[in-house]
């Protein structure tokens, strides 16, 4: 057998006070393609930005590139975060201000930043053309960057990975956000690089991998344990686990308003000449259980800030919240207050320096971060749901020192915590394992037996609460199909 | 048209100047009530006019914007701006006679032309609503006797506005009603409301006056928040260079540098931010910036003076009648100095280095921090409107020097702020000269710490740390910073 390309030995990392790796060894020989999966929390992450180098940790880490190789002799980490900067080199971007028109444009646009990079790593931009048609990403190359949703930055990152085709290319949970076909053309795209000789690391809890995965791990207590390729649906053993749902969550929401949740006329929203929802037409009655559906661009989430009161084109359209017609004197808190919310641009926007404690707690205010003081009822309630969701141990720790896995567990509970009239759960589950996004839709199950409302908008078919009975398809901003899948008992 | 402040008889100045009361946040429990299914028109949509109209929209309330003529036209800036956010756009002509309140959020300059232009299309008994009293109290424009006159003015940039809004929190505002326009007794009543509809209840609300809000915010922006930072960063830079630091890190020292020492301001106070350094380095800033607070004492006062009396906006209107010569050749000038002609170099400076390395600018800082105060004060403004303009904003203009330098800085402030700053610019630095001779790179470049054994005589660090947490505006500051919760770390750049 060849020299290893990585070989660690004895590896120890720690955070907080709190061993994350202990002891690990792993040796990764130039033609085998690794899976790590591992419950949230576990430490892959961390295996991944200290292979990379982007962290460091005690113990032993010896690389060797394959010098006879055209590839680039570097280690590629695709976070499971995305990050981009302004025209100023700064970051400090809003909750929602994507919708919000400026004449003046604060990013770059995808096309001068794929030229930018290509620049900096020496790579040919025709080469790049093909990636991001492979990806369905060619119609976004003159977006700007704060114009794109969470699946669309996750498609940016994986093109410039791709393009690179470095040594070793190491993606971190590369699914999320992406819809069916995506995560297809994905492991198409993975399947080839591998086969130029990039070699892949794989971090990911998902069931459909590309093909030329062949070696399989698991992290545990610290250490990685190589498993079988049919070990890995194993039962991941978690803190969040079926339990009676909270009794304050068992009763149904009060009512507070008459008429449908949702009317939509004839919607429309657009920027400049560029249309991203056409004539849509949509009503959501009290109770129904809705599935919302379309691939990544197809206009879910402008959809979905309408009906969170985040998008300022409500005001001229023929559309009604609650009873309210918007634009009629109701206040965005009005809606807020209603609804219980999780998206992918939630998470990304929300208070990193909140602890959970308070992320939680500020469900009852909709505010990111938390800047009242609940009373001792409401205390009560997050303390039991903090419980319920087995995040009791982290309440006082801040957001940005816990894994996504958990933050994402937290924000869940904050989702929840007022029993809201209408719940709008989009890709709750990016993040967390099938075991716990089992539990969490068997959670929403029990919740929506009260009369909740729920939009549920989920990219895995296979993942989806039961309670589902009704399904809009969105197709380039447009409704292309509303359907009842289960009749109301 | 003459100085408004100049025409009270000393017991209203004083009466006005002394107006101060920090809002307890049950005086907002009446939400947006007062200027509900009211039509509320903002002239002007650049970042303030905009985001507070998102924000007074989608707090239920009637928002629309009107523009020049030739604006909507030629489908400028402020017009697509308000277009492409669903909100109505008209001329004066269309929509001034509507409104119950008009919403003046132009610059300073232009006020006399604007108000004097949509004045006379105003209904009977409808509100003008400015976020800056310069027009009423330094120009002395006279408003219609049946219209009510009221300030709402948000201490942070308009981004922020929107951004903390929408997060569910708000940025610290301060309100005001004009005593010689307020015939029906409602200003402060819809001056709250709209408080209510930008989020500002939330972060904190300061009762001030016209003049109040005048002439301490003229001595903030002078002095500490741009004058004394730009003065600094200058002399700073040259030192650097004079004796032979790279030029790369000391221009990045003094870009970033200010904004990471400041935040500890903003996070602390003074005493948070003289924490930062070691014991012996603090006692040394707190020695220099004793000296610097002796040295350039009475040109804060000098400033205070011209602002009372009404002679620097005098000489700033000549110029702006001069076409803006002097305000031109000043900023061309500010370009050309060698701390904004070198690029920040390519190094990695942690958080912790540019407090060691950097002593001089902490020293700067709480000089002018607290001579703004205390000559803001002993002019007869209160201490919570001197607080917020010198402590409270002094982080939030060094943002503007870590994004693009000095001139970026003059390019976001106002032109008022613009012309006082580079006004004691050129006063301070020659004061400066002798004091500047004295300093060496362990001040300014290098670590203070390097070379020393750190040990300090408990009784002088002790008597140091004193003085630093007992001054007035330490007191009012941890009380006003309270109130005001939630503040946003920024990132080391």
């Amino acid at each position: 057998m060849s020299n290893p390309v990585v070989h660690i030995t004895n590896l120890n990392l720690w955070y907080r006070q709190k061993a994350v790796l202990r002891d690990l060894n792993w040796i990764i020989y130039p033609s085998d393609n690794w899976l790590v999966c591992g419950e949230s929390g576990s430490g892959k992450t961390s295996l991944a930005k200290t292979i990379a180098g982007l962290i460091k940790a005690n113990g032993n880490i010896e690389i060797n590139f394959n010098p006879e190789a055209a590839l680039p002799p570097v280690i590629h980490y695709v976070a499971n975060w995305y990050q981009f900067k302004d025209l100023e080199g700064q970051s400090n971007f809003y909750y929602q201000q994507r919708y919000n028109k400026q004449s003046a444009e604060v990013t770059t646009t995808v096309r001068a930043e794929l030229e930018d990079y290509g620049k900096k790593q020496k790579l040919s931009f025709n080469d790049a053309l093909q990636t991001v048609k492979q990806l369905g990403f060619s119609d976004l190359l003159d977006s700007t960057l704060i114009q794109l949703s969470s699946g669309e930055h996750k498609k940016l990152q994986l093109v410039k990975a791709v393009w690179l085709a470095p040594q070793m290319l190491i993606l971190d949970q590369p699914y999320n956000g992406l819809d069916k076909q995506s995560r297809e053309n994905l492991n198409i795209l993975l399947n080839a690089v591998s086969a130029k000789g990039t070699q892949l690391i794989l971090i990911s809890n998902d069931v459909e991998i590309p093909s030329c995965m062949d070696r399989f791990a698991e992290i545990k207590n610290g250490k990685l344990i190589e498993i079988s390729a049919g070990e890995r649906i194993s039962n991941p053993t978690n803190d969040f686990t079926p339990k009676s749902i909270p009794v304050f969550l068992s009763e149904s929401p009060t009512p507070t308003f008459s008429g449908s949740v949702i009317k939509m006329t004839n919607v429309n929203i657009s920027y400049g000449d560029k249309r991203v929802l056409t004539n849509i037409n949509w009503i959501v009655e009290p109770g129904e259980k809705w599935l919302l559906q379309g691939s990544n661009g197809s206009g879910k989430s402008t959809l979905l800030s309408l009906v969170c009161g985040d998008h300022p084109q409500a005001y001229s359209n023929d559309f009604s919240l609650f009873g309210y017609k918007r634009g009629t004197g109701e206040s965005i808190w009005d809606i807020k207050r209603r609804i219980g919310l999780i998206s992918p641009e939630l998470h990304w926007y929300f208070d990193p320096s909140a602890t959970v404690w308070q992320s939680v707690a500020s469900g009852f205010y909709d505010s990111s971060g938390l800047f009242c003081e609940p009373g001792s009822t409401r205390s009560g309630q997050v303390n039991e749901l903090l419980e319920y969701f087995g995040l009791r141990e982290h309440s006082k720790v801040l957001m940005n020192e816990l894994p996504l896995g958990k933050q994402r567990l937290a924000l869940l509970a904050r989702t929840l915590i007022k029993n809201p009239e209408l719940l709008i759960l989009d890709e709750p589950c990016q993040g967390l394992d099938q075991q716990q996004t089992q539990h969490f839709n068997r959670l929403v199950d029990g919740l929506c037996k009260n009369g909740t409302t729920l939009i549920y908008v989920g990219h895995f078919e296979s993942q989806l609460p039961d309670c589902i009975e009704k399904k809009i398809l969105l197709e380039n901003g447009a409704v292309k199909s509303a359907e009842i899948l289960l009749e109301r008992a | 048209m003459s100085n408004y402040f100049n025409t009270l008889p000393l017991r209203e100045k004083l009466n006005q100047l002394g107006v101060c009361d920090f809002m307890d946040s049950s005086e907002f429990v009446d939400g947006v009530n007062a200027l509900k299914g009211k039509k509320l028109v903002i002239v002007g949509c650049g970042a303030q006019g905009l985001n507070q109209g998102l924000n007074l929209r989608d707090s239920g309330l009637d928002v629309s914007y009107t523009l020049r003529k030739e604006a909507i036209e030629g489908k400028r800036d402020s017009w697509k701006n308000a277009t492409e956010n669903s909100f109505t756009v008209g001329t004066y002509e269309e929509l001034i006679p509507t409104a119950d309140v008009v919403i003046n959020l132009t610059p300073d300059k232009q006020h006399t032309a604007v108000v004097n232009a949509i004045m006379p299309l105003m209904k009977q008994g409808a509100t003008l609503l400015y976020s800056h009293g310069f027009n009423i109290v330094e120009e002395g424009m006279q408003i219609r006797k049946d219209l009510s006159v009221i300030m709402v003015a948000p201490k942070c940039p308009g981004s922020e506005v929107r951004a903390e809004y929408v997060r569910g929190f708000g940025v610290p505002t301060l309100i005001a009603v004009h005593p010689e326009n307020d015939p029906e007794g409602k200003g402060l009543l819809q001056a709250k409301a709209y408080c209510v509809g930008t989020g500002g209840h939330k972060a904190g609300v300061l009762k001030s006056s016209f003049v109040a809000e005048v002439k301490s915010d003229l001595m903030g922006e002078q002095t500490i928040l741009c004058g004394l930072l730009q003065t600094g960063s200058i002399l700073s830079f040259d030192k650097m260079v004079e004796k032979g630091i790279d030029a790369g890190y000391a221009s990045k020292l003094v870009q970033y540098g200010v904004e990471v020492i400041t935040e500890a301001l903003k996070q602390g106070g003074i005493t948070a931010m003289m924490d930062r350094l070691s014991n012996v380095a603090k006692i040394k800033a707190f020695e220099i910036s004793e000296e610097l607070k002796d040295i350039m004492r009475p040109l804060f006062q000098k400033h205070q003076d011209d602002i009372m009396s009404g002679e620097f906006s005098r000489i700033m209107m000549v110029d702006w009648a001069n076409g803006d010569k002097n305000l031109l050749a000043w900023r061309a000038e500010t370009g050309e100095t060698a701390f904004e002609k070198t690029p920040a170099g390519n190094v990695k400076i942690g958080d912790q280095e540019y407090f060691d390395n950097y002593t001089l600018m902490v020293a700067f800082v709480r000089a002018g921090v607290e001579l703004a105060f205390e000559t803001m004060v002993q002019a007869g403004i209160k201490p919570e409107s001197a607080y917020y303009e010198s402590l409270h904003e002094t982080p939030l203009i060094a943002n503007t020097i870590a994004r693009k330098k000095l001139f970026e800085m003059n390019r976001v402030i106002s032109d008022t702020a613009e012309y006082g700053c580079y006004l004691f610019d050129q006063a301070c630095k020659p004061l400066l000269a002798d004091f500047m001779k004295k300093v060496d790179t362990d001040l300014v470049g290098k670590n203070f710490n390097e070379g020393k054994d750190g040990a300090v005589d408990n009784r002088a660090l002790i008597a140091v740390n004193e003085a630093i947490r007992s001054h007035e505006v330490e007191v009012i500051g941890a009380t006003l910073r309270k109130a005001m919760t939630a503040m946003k770390a920024i990132k080391t750049a």
